[in-house]
């Protein structure tokens, strides 16, 4: 799920950004440093929308960096359990499937994958219903149901499963 | 009251919270004037910087000779990497040569937060501080 939330940081700056372009300078070393990065507790940092705030800063001693309290509004990305994403194969083996939700990486056991549909190893390997129908192979698009998260400090993984009603392949590039 | 601040100096260190452990908030003046105008007070800190608000403020209105050292070597130090200079230069290249200048000129854009012994501070800007060298001879205007 997507949240449009403030933040808080406090950044560094070096002495040669000082002088009239100091709030840019601040505000792009700011989108550099945050954007992309994952925390366990709010999720991805998409985007920096918008600063709210930039505190009084405050002198460093021994290096002369000032340090500023800024506050930030950003788009993050936290999947949650329970919740439908959409995603695209990565890679596939005889343990599952690997799937990326923009930044988010989920596995699709194959206890979590419909039992008629078969692992075919080879060249392509992929995940194939016994009539053919269906292909889960790399770069195939599937809809899937987290069924539980691992929060870490800077990263968050997640279990996914496609064994429930409406969930599985929505767009293979392979048919079309 | 200048040796309160120096007790400081070697918890310098990167993320930390902005606590009142901090001895000079430092900033570009237009940096300063923007912060007055859009402070909320939110954070603990803008609480706390209603509090010199209320003024009178009752330390000297001298710079001492500590404050006097380590603005001047902060702000050499900053030089030195490059930080913009608030001067005019007229051939000078040593660091704490432009720092001194800037200094007589008063165009350093720190403030000094002194801490009293109760744990309240004041806030004096650079340029309102009244400089004498170690000489006494006086630099700065009154």
């Amino acid at each position: 799920m997507f949240f449009h939330i403030v933040l808080e940081r406090n950044m560094q700056l070096h002495p040669r950004y000082f002088g009239r372009n100091l709030r840019d300078n601040l505000v792009s070393k700011l989108m550099k440093d945050v954007e992309g990065t994952c925390s366990g507790r709010h999720g991805f940092v998409v985007a920096v929308t918008g600063i709210e705030n930039i505190g009084k800063g405050l002198i460093r001693d021994g290096t002369g960096f000032v340090t500023f309290p800024v506050k930030y509004q950003c788009v993050v990305f936290r999947p949650f359990k329970g919740e439908i994403l959409e995603a695209v194969v990565t890679m596939v083996n005889k343990m599952g499937f690997f799937a990326e939700a923009g930044p988010v990486q989920i596995f699709v056991s194959n206890h979590l994958i419909p039992d008629d549909m078969e692992f075919q190893s080879g060249d392509m390997p992929n995940y194939t219903t016994s009539d053919g129908s269906v292909k889960i192979q790399k770069d195939s698009e599937v809809r899937l149901k987290i069924i539980g998260t691992r929060v870490d400090a800077t990263e968050i993984f997640c279990i996914g499963t496609i064994k429930d009603d409406f969930l599985g392949v929505i767009n293979d590039p392979a048919t079309v | 009251m200048a040796d309160d601040d120096y007790e400081d100096i070697d918890m310098g260190y990167e993320d930390e919270p902005p606590e009142p452990e901090i001895e000079e908030g430092a900033e570009e003046d237009l940096e300063n004037k923007n912060d007055e105008l859009t402070g909320e007070p939110i954070d603990t800190e803008d609480k706390e910087e209603e509090q010199p608000v209320e003024r009178p403020r009752k330390t000297s209105k001298y710079m001492t000779k500590y404050e006097r050292a380590r603005i001047l070597g902060t702000r050499a130090l900053q030089i030195s990497m490059n930080a913009p200079v608030m001067v005019e230069l007229e051939g000078e290249t040593d660091p704490l040569e432009i720092a001194m200048k800037e200094l007589r000129e008063r165009k350093i854009p720190f403030t000094i937060r002194r801490y009293l012994p109760d744990g309240s501070y004041e806030d004096w800007g650079v340029d309102e501080l009244i400089v004498e060298d170690s000489w006494k001879r006086q630099v700065g205007g009154d």
